[in-house]
């Protein structure tokens, strides 16, 4: 069966670079789309084809559908694949595409619509006999109102936006006395970033583990699930370390937990790649589940899937679309071993996880047995302060977690990124953590035991690396330095070799 | 084994940002790259070594006149105080935003606000004055 013959990628950073080498890999051309920000990211110059979509603000350029229409109009792309955050759960954008004649790479318009909304994602997990946290969307979206809502279900309540995804804009309210200052926060960061300041509110299950599994349905009637990812290392609800398989679930519980999974996204009409996630409370056969919501897209985390289960989640989410039976039964399914990946995010952790700009003045990835690099960035690139800090996800892979761990810590050791500050340092003592090495993990980890472990991240340097800085400058002619300055003067050597052969 | 006295390094250039770092018996890789300051990664960790030779890196935030500079660039979100207001340590004086995320700025120490230097909205630059506060006062 024929695949598209050019693929628009709706996205930036690594996921749009993970896309643009699967479509490559299937023989379909890419076509990157990026901002005047990323007119150089490495996305933009990967793909075969690259169209400008408009200035650094997402909202004109990568959150904007007409944008992004008339890029896949100006290529003549024949699909899109959104990725995920931006367009990627955005039913109007969907509904644009195949009105246009573009195959959007995803679920159904009604699917992402149905999950979107998380009235209506729960009243689907519900009718599919999954059970539910307690929580609602007050109709009247006063303060007063919300905070009836946060007492009738009970403290501690989340206040989320209705609209959103990710952690982004979440805020946690213990008691009274702190509720109405964190729903102001809470719906300014929803306005702010999905332009709607709708706020949902539930109840917070305390020590839960966040525990999601992946997704894959096709067009004709096969809906398989590809086992879960354990994503309890959150911060500020924003996930840090994911892996695969988790340490809380026992075969049985894996079992059930799989077919509630497959059940939601049965009755959502859902097709394509989604997640379906829970938060498990406890652990083993006694442990209880809640259905949380479900993502209608590519998550993140997809590589720890891809690792243990051997299947390409962005060729099968292709081939789908393409109108192509799943090439496997849920029989035919299996995990393998285990992987862990560590999302390297441009933020300080000795700084609150400050979000850090600027050049990567020196970047080597690590390269060793299991260990898989996702990477939306190289040695030169900038980083800006427009977009999310993600740079880069490793992904160590083993016959077993502690290998994958000691792989993992091995890779970040080995793992320099220079000119802008990144959690690296922290993602190595989280690994070397004695609760993370054993397994003992919970959605509330980070913040409990962040401060103790920001702690050990002294940047004084020590007399070895004031040495080998004083060596640097007396040396200060080196290779990366001199072409970085060059490219800082605007004598770029590549523009300036325009129109000569190299 | 001898060891080796604490600032007994020897740095070997390998090219293209490493250096063979040995102390004593002990050979490690290092990567760096000079820049304004010189950015140095050894073992999982990164340091900023200031050309001012200490070895301590340059902060932003607030200096010791009193003047709180923008960390990064960044989007004002909100001011919540004013010229003539009295501030405590660690009151959060105002909101920026920087990807996506909500970055309060604290006072650094007690006083009164003498000016603000940024507009709600504003989008600034790191080392941007935001707020001036008065001369020293109380601890």
């Amino acid at each position: 069966m024929t695949l598209f013959p050019r693929i628009l990628v709706a996205n930036r950073g690594e996921i749009a670079v993970r896309v643009i080498r699967a479509c490559r890999e299937m023989g379909i051309e890419s076509v990157a789309v990026y901002s005047d920000a990323d007119a150089r990211a490495l996305h933009t110059s990967l793909a075969d084809l690259a169209v400008r979509i408009g200035p650094p603000a997402a909202a004109e350029s990568y959150l904007s559908i007409d944008a992004i229409l008339s890029a896949a109009r100006q290529s003549d792309a024949k699909a899109v694949h959104p990725g995920y955050g931006f367009l990627s759960e955005n039913a109007d954008f969907a509904a644009a595409c195949e009105q246009t004649g573009l195959t959007f790479i995803g679920p159904p318009v009604e699917a992402i619509d149905g999950m979107g909304s998380k009235i209506a994602a729960r009243r689907i997990a519900v009718q599919a006999g999954v059970p539910v946290v307690p929580g609602e969307t007050p109709v009247d979206q006063s303060d007063e109102a919300i905070a009836d809502a946060a007492r009738r279900v009970g403290f501690p309540v989340l206040l989320k936006p209705s609209e959103g995804g990710g952690g982004i804009g979440m805020k946690t309210a213990r008691d009274e006395e702190v509720l109405i200052a964190a729903i102001a926060q809470a719906r300014r960061e929803a306005v702010a970033a999905f332009g709607d300041g709708t706020l949902y509110v539930e109840r917070l299950i305390e020590r839960p583990r966040h525990v999601e599994f992946q997704i894959l349905g096709d067009h004709h009637g096969q809906i398989v699930h590809l086992f879960e990812r354990e994503c309890s290392i959150q911060r500020r609800h924003q996930k840090v370390i994911e892996e695969s398989p988790s340490t809380a679930l026992s075969p049985a519980l894996r079992q059930r937990m799989g077919a509630a999974a497959v059940a939601v996204a049965r009755t959502a009409g859902y097709r394509n790649a989604g997640t379906v996630e829970f938060l498990v409370e406890g652990s083993g056969d006694s442990a209880q589940f809640y259905f949380l919501e479900m993502n209608t897209r590519l998550q993140v985390e997809h590589p720890v899937t891809e690792q243990v289960t051997g299947v390409d989640l962005v060729r099968a989410q292709i081939a789908i679309a393409a109108g192509q039976p799943l090439a496997w039964r849920q029989d035919d399914l299996s995990q393998r071993g285990h992987a862990i990946e560590l999302r390297v995010y441009a933020e300080d952790p000795t700084q609150h996880d400050l979000p850090q700009a600027g050049t990567l003045l020196l970047y080597r990835e690590p390269s060793m047995p299991g260990i898989r690099i996702d990477a939306g960035v190289t040695e030169g690139s900038e980083v800006a302060v427009h977009y999310d800090p993600l740079l880069v996800k490793l992904i160590a892979s083993g016959e077993t977690r502690e290998i994958a761990r000691g792989r993992a810590l091995a890779a970040l050791r080995d793992y320099p990124i220079l000119g802008i500050r990144t959690n690296v340092p922290l993602l190595i003592e989280l690994l070397k953590h004695p609760r993370f090495a054993a397994g003992d993990i919970d959605t509330g980890f980070l913040d409990a035991e962040g401060d103790a472990i920001r702690a050990r991240l002294s940047s004084t340097p020590p007399p070895e690396a004031r040495a080998v800085a004083a060596a640097a400058r007396a040396d200060g002619a080196s290779s990366a330095m001199t072409r970085r300055s060059a490219i800082a003067s605007g004598v770029d050597p590549w523009s300036s070799l325009k129109g000569a052969r190299v | 084994m001898s060891s080796p006295a604490d600032d007994d390094f020897e740095v070997v250039p390998l090219g293209n940002g490493r250096y063979q770092v040995t102390h004593g018996a002990t050979r490690r890789i290092a990567f760096a790259v000079a820049a304004r300051d010189t950015w140095v990664f050894l073992d999982g960790r990164v340091y900023l070594v200031s050309d001012t030779a200490d070895g301590t890196p340059r902060r932003s935030s607030v200096d010791e006149h009193g003047t709180l500079t923008a960390p990064m660039p960044a989007t004002v979100l909100a001011i919540n105080v004013e010229a003539g207001q009295r501030v405590e340590r660690g009151d959060v004086v105002m909101v920026l935003e920087a990807m996506k995320m909500e970055l309060p700025i604290r006072s650094p120490r007690n006083g009164v606000v003498k000016a603000v230097r940024c507009q709600a909205g504003e989008l600034v630059q790191p080392g941007a004055t935001l707020l001036e506060l008065d001369e020293r006062e109380g601890p």
